[in-house]
């Protein structure tokens, strides 16, 4: 019983993960960077969620897509502000790229996590739930109802968003880009709009993944720090830029964290996560799925 | 040898100078600042200023974005403590260890990554400072976790500790100065600019990359020991990312691949953060909108602004190109 109460949560935490990770892995691939500050997406959504339903005291069904609309508010922001050297002078890309983008996502992250410190302070808000029943039986195993309805919240959406990017326009033209940003816009492509569609779909995941785990994990400033990191986890166990294989590779760390946290050390269960990022780093740099696009 | 009268050269040796200025600077000014607490607020500064001089070494002359300078700091600070907390040793031997121990843990994480780049580099280094730090805090019994440790110190005043913090980050600056003036420094910047060409003219790249990781996290080594043994507690706190993330902050407001960028940046953000504190606490806003700014927009941070306002060529190509180019 407790291995299917294992399997069972780890499932509902992958879910979590993949709709933030799914966001990452997408910017990873049309950018060629790691955002990180996408964990500071995840904060602004738990905090946009939080606040207006207990400040307003709107129903928190409101408050969800209010999440996502800052989420896509603010990704399009730092995308237009901070993202466009990356590719403007696409021909003129140099080494510099990657250290642009780590000083400018973690100074963005440092930033975030500071004014949200300063403005809103730093006491932890608890997300209300999105239904009231505490308990839900499901089969043999209970599971409460908030985390259960939230995680078929963030499944249909990532269902929607894998069948959007694999076969509506938008998503082959982000698709495009991604596999050649140059041949996708001598395609007439408009690459900009891709690189800010993706951008701002990430931040709006992002930000729906932190609205729904605010019941479960309070709203602080520093609170998309671990989810963030569990996201590159995820998008190097799947490979960089896949988005099938984020999705396999979040439900595989929640199950592998939900049985090593009992099994193996309750303590150290946040670092078997980094254990295996270093280990696919090292030996299989691609990912699960993903193209071999190491540099060697 | 390099031939000393190229552009790099006579550039070095002006940031050399002018960083050695600011350091007399330093020496001078307990005689005006004799309050204890702004005393202890430049050593702090100097910590910073050393673990920034490591992480430049590594990212700004290396090309390695290391997304973990504080973490060697932290296992410095951590290796002295527990040797004084197990053993009772004397900061005479925990010290030295604390730089070997570093530098060993610097030299294997340097053949880890030796192989990876850009963002799989800042991935694996990132992880590699949360995995040290979460180990060190639930390590309870041995490390009273987020308890933090008590460090004995080592002297009774406190200029005591700014005059020894100073002569060792004298020392650090001098040693830095004479590496990159050597064919190493050399062979540093060139795998920076451009890996593979590098290697195909003969630069023993996984070397000297390695060389620069030991080097970087024993220099963070030695100064997370001695901040230790200053402030006689530590904590892993002193691993967080956002320690990182200032002293990232620090090389990049200062100027990054310069020498005088790190030491400028340390003490420029250290104490005005000290002095913001008393107007609302917003430093780390201020800092980390300035990290975007100066990223964005002036790649060669203050140090490059003064030597544009001078008129002098950038040494680093702009990353911003016009969207029509």
């Amino acid at each position: 019983m407790l291995t299917l109460d294992l399997l069972i949560n780890g499932f509902v935490i992958g879910v979590f993960y993949a709709l933030m990770a799914i966001g990452l892995s997408l910017i990873f691939g049309i950018l060629k960077v790691v955002n990180f500050a996408h964990g500071e997406f995840y904060m602004v959504g738990a905090y946009a969620y939080t606040l207006t339903a207990l400040m307003l005291g709107i129903s928190p069904w409101l408050s969800l897509p209010f999440a996502f609309f800052v989420g896509l508010v603010v990704g399009l922001i730092v995308e237009r502000l901070l993202m466009r050297p990356l590719y403007s002078g696409y021909t003129s890309w140099g080494l510099m790229r990657d250290e642009y983008a780590v000083i400018v996502t973690f100074g963005l992250s440092l930033f975030l996590i500071n004014l949200v410190d300063k403005i809103v302070g730093p006491y932890a808000f608890k997300g209300p739930a999105l239904v009231d029943i505490s308990r839900i039986a499901l089969g043999p195993i209970l599971i409460s109802g908030h985390r259960l309805i939230a995680a078929v919240v963030a499944a249909s959406i990532i269902v929607v968003v894998a069948l959007v990017i694999r076969f509506s326009f938008w998503g082959r033209q982000i698709q495009a880009v991604a596999q050649n940003r140059l041949g996708a816009s001598l395609a007439g492509i408009d690459t900009a709009k891709a690189s800010a569609i993706v951008f701002s779909l990430a931040g709006g995941l992002a930000a729906v993944s932190g609205a729904l785990l605010a019941n479960i994990f309070n709203a602080t400033p520093d609170v998309g720090v671990f989810p963030a990191i569990k996201s590159y986890v995820i998008v190097v166990l799947g490979g960089m830029g896949s988005v099938p294989g984020s999705i396999i590779a979040s439900i595989i760390l929640g199950v592998l964290e939900s049985f090593g946290g009992v099994y193996i050390s309750y303590q150290y269960r946040d670092t078997f996560g980094l254990f295996i990022l270093i280990l696919f780093l090292l030996f299989r740099p691609q990912g699960l799925f993903g193209e071999k696009a190491r540099e060697v | 040898m390099v031939a000393n009268k190229s552009s790099t050269s006579v550039r070095q040796r002006v940031e050399f100078f002018v960083s050695l200025g600011i350091l007399a600077l330093i020496a001078v000014l307990p005689t005006m600042v004799t309050n204890a607490y702004w005393q202890g607020v430049v050593i702090v500064s100097m910590y910073f200023a050393m673990l920034a001089a490591a992480w430049n070494l590594l990212a700004g002359y290396t090309g390695q974005f290391s997304l973990a300078p504080a973490t060697f700091g932290m296992i410095g600070a951590y290796v002295t403590g527990l040797l004084s907390y197990y053993y009772g040793a004397t900061a005479i031997v925990g010290i030295p260890a604390a730089v070997i121990v570093a530098g060993v843990i610097g030299l294997s994480l340097g053949r880890i990554v030796m192989r990876l780049r850009g963002p799989y580099l800042a991935l694996t280094t990132l992880s590699f400072a949360e995995i040290m730090r979460l180990v060190i805090s639930n390590s309870i019994d041995i490390t009273r976790g987020d308890l933090g440790l008590n460090v004995p110190g080592i002297f009774q005043g406190r200029l005591a500790y700014y005059y020894m913090m100073l002569a060792v980050l004298v020392a650090i600056q001098i040693g830095l100065y004479f590496l990159l003036r050597s064919r190493g420094g050399l062979y540093l910047r060139a795998i920076r600019d451009d890996e593979i060409a590098a290697a195909s003219r003969g630069v023993k790249i996984v070397w000297w990359k390695t060389y620069a990781f030991t080097l970087s996290a024993a220099i963070s080594g030695l100064a997370g020991a001695l901040y230790g043994h200053f402030a006689q507690f530590i904590s892993p706190e002193l691993g967080l990312l956002s320690q990182s993330g200032i002293i990232i902050s620090m090389v990049v407001i200062g100027g990054l691949g310069t020498l005088v960028g790190p030491i400028g940046g340390a003490f420029l953000v250290y104490v005005t953060s000290e002095f913001l504190r008393d107007f609302g606490g917003y430093q780390l806003v201020v800092f980390a909108f300035l990290v975007i700014i100066f990223g964005r927009f002036f790649r060669e941070g203050l140090w490059g602004l003064l030597r544009a306002a001078f008129g002098e060529r950038r040494s680093l190509p702009p990353v911003v190109q016009a969207a029509s180019e």
